[in-house]
């Protein structure tokens, strides 16, 4: 798996969608909301719990190195059990594949994210209404 | 100031630091922006029972009963603060900070009618322990890794914080529980039960009692209001997400009475004259019975410090490839 580049989207892109996170979570002081950044990785952890659910996994660069990751999902478990779509503690299971789309961390070479999409296995697990395909 | 101390703690954190620098300024700005952040709290703002209009909805079969859940609908007050003001302008702080453009105030009061900033009236000895308390929220607001706000460990947020919590979702939301003698708060989120003696005792003095996380507390009815009154608050707990202090000698009144049958209003009177010069009024803050559950999404879960701890260290604190 390869570190995908970062993708700068255009500032104010998801200033809609960063407000009412931030208001939740207090995430916008965490992580640049204004940037996505897109990772490809193995999972090593699925922690479904209350109210930060975490994926944590290797990422593979091209020098070789592998880097540890982890990422947080903005939706609590019970309000993903809610989208009806299979998110539970069994949803995800190390060695599973990842690709990512998440706003970075703040801190320079931090390896955490705010996850915004997530693939697992090539099937697109929606973190919201919006992405759950009609 | 007290930002300009945290940056030369955490020198070899270049980038936090640049992000503090980055902080510090609109800050500085929010200050010079609002001319009124100096006055004292609106004696006109002050509420007391009666204050507000009664509610249309249906009577409560018992106006003394207050049993079930309630969500709060009117906005989140700071104890410096009227009508959610710190919490609009921080929305404004980041959204600045995110696009690299000075915060502009005046459209964050544009958003809420009346909105202003209302600084507490400290005494120094308040001010000092205020610029000590390091929030992850509101004007002050900065990353957890660089703040010290006792929820991050999962610690009880105590009262009156738990009653006026500021976010969303379990954080804004109590239920009652009534006996005869005895009244329950119960806040899952923060572990806490917060127990009030209804059978007519005296609060105890402070040199009987040793200091405790929700205080002790009595309460009585004056017609259809029930008045709690407490005292013996430790003082590990902030008055707010904004990280407004107290002493042990804060002494607390709460006044409920029902608007209607799914209505339920709260004004409380805060003293604590070592830290605040003068008495802190709240507004009239409203809840709404919770008829149908849904906020069940919170129900049992419970902030673990073992979970939260390494969720923050590892993702928050962003420390996961260390």
């Amino acid at each position: 798996m390869n570190i995908v580049q970062a993708r700068i989207l255009a500032a104010g892109l998801l200033l809609g969608a960063a407000l009412p996170a931030m208001a939740h979570h207090g995430t916008s002081v965490t992580y640049d909301t204004s940037k996505t950044i897109v990772v490809e990785g193995t999972v090593t952890e699925w922690a479904f719990t209350f109210p930060h659910s975490q994926i944590y996994f290797d990422v593979t660069g091209t020098d070789g190195k592998v880097a540890h990751w982890g990422t947080e999902l903005a939706p609590s478990p019970t309000m993903m059990r809610n989208l009806k779509l299979g998110w539970g503690r069994d949803s995800i299971k190390p060695g599973d594949k990842l690709k990512l789309t998440c706003n970075p961390h703040r801190v320079a070479g931090a390896t955490a994210c705010l996850s915004k999409e997530i693939v697992i296995n090539g099937k697109l697990m929606p973190l919201n209404e919006a992405q759950v395909k009609p | 100031m007290l930002l300009a101390s945290k940056t030369a703690r955490h020198a070899s954190l270049n980038a936090a630091a640049a992000f503090v620098l980055v902080l510090l300024q609109p800050l500085a700005v929010a200050q010079a922006a609002v001319p009124d952040t100096q006055v004292v709290i609106p004696k006109s703002r002050a509420p007391g029972p009666g204050d507000s209009p009664e509610a249309k909805g249906p009577r409560p079969a018992n106006p003394r009963d207050l049993t079930g859940k309630w969500n709060r609908v009117t906005e989140f007050q700071s104890y410096g603060a009227v009508k959610g003001g710190a919490n609009e302008f921080q929305n404004e702080i980041l959204d600045a900070q995110n696009n690299n453009r000075q915060p502009d105030l005046s459209q964050a009061k544009a958003r809420i009618k009346g909105l202003k900033y209302v600084e507490a009236v400290f005494t120094p000895a308040g001010k000092a322990a205020f610029d000590k308390n390091r929030p992850g929220y509101g004007l002050r607001i900065g990353p957890p890794r660089l703040g010290n706000d006792p929820q991050g460990n999962c610690d009880p947020w105590g009262v009156p914080r738990m009653l006026n919590g500021q976010v969303a979702g379990p954080h804004a939301t109590w239920e009652i529980i009534q006996e005869k003698d005895r009244m329950w708060w119960y806040v899952p989120w923060h572990h806490e039960v917060r127990m009030v003696w209804m059978d007519g005792r005296k609060l105890p003095t402070l040199d009987e009692v040793d200091p405790v996380w929700n205080g002790y507390s009595v309460g009585h009815w004056e017609g259809n209001t029930l008045v709690i009154n407490s005292m013996g608050f430790n003082e590990k707990t902030w008055l707010d997400h904004n990280g407004y202090p107290h002493t042990f000698d804060m002494k607390l009144e709460e006044r409920y009475r029902l608007l209607d049958a799914n209505t339920l209003e709260l004004t409380m009177t805060l003293t604590d004259p070592e830290y605040y010069a003068e008495p802190f009024k709240s507004d009239v803050k409203i809840w709404k019975r919770d008829t149908i559950n849904n906020k069940a999404w919170d129900e049992n879960a419970y902030c673990v410090a073992s979970e939260e701890g390494r969720f923050n260290r590892l993702i928050r604190d962003g420390e996961v490839g260390k």
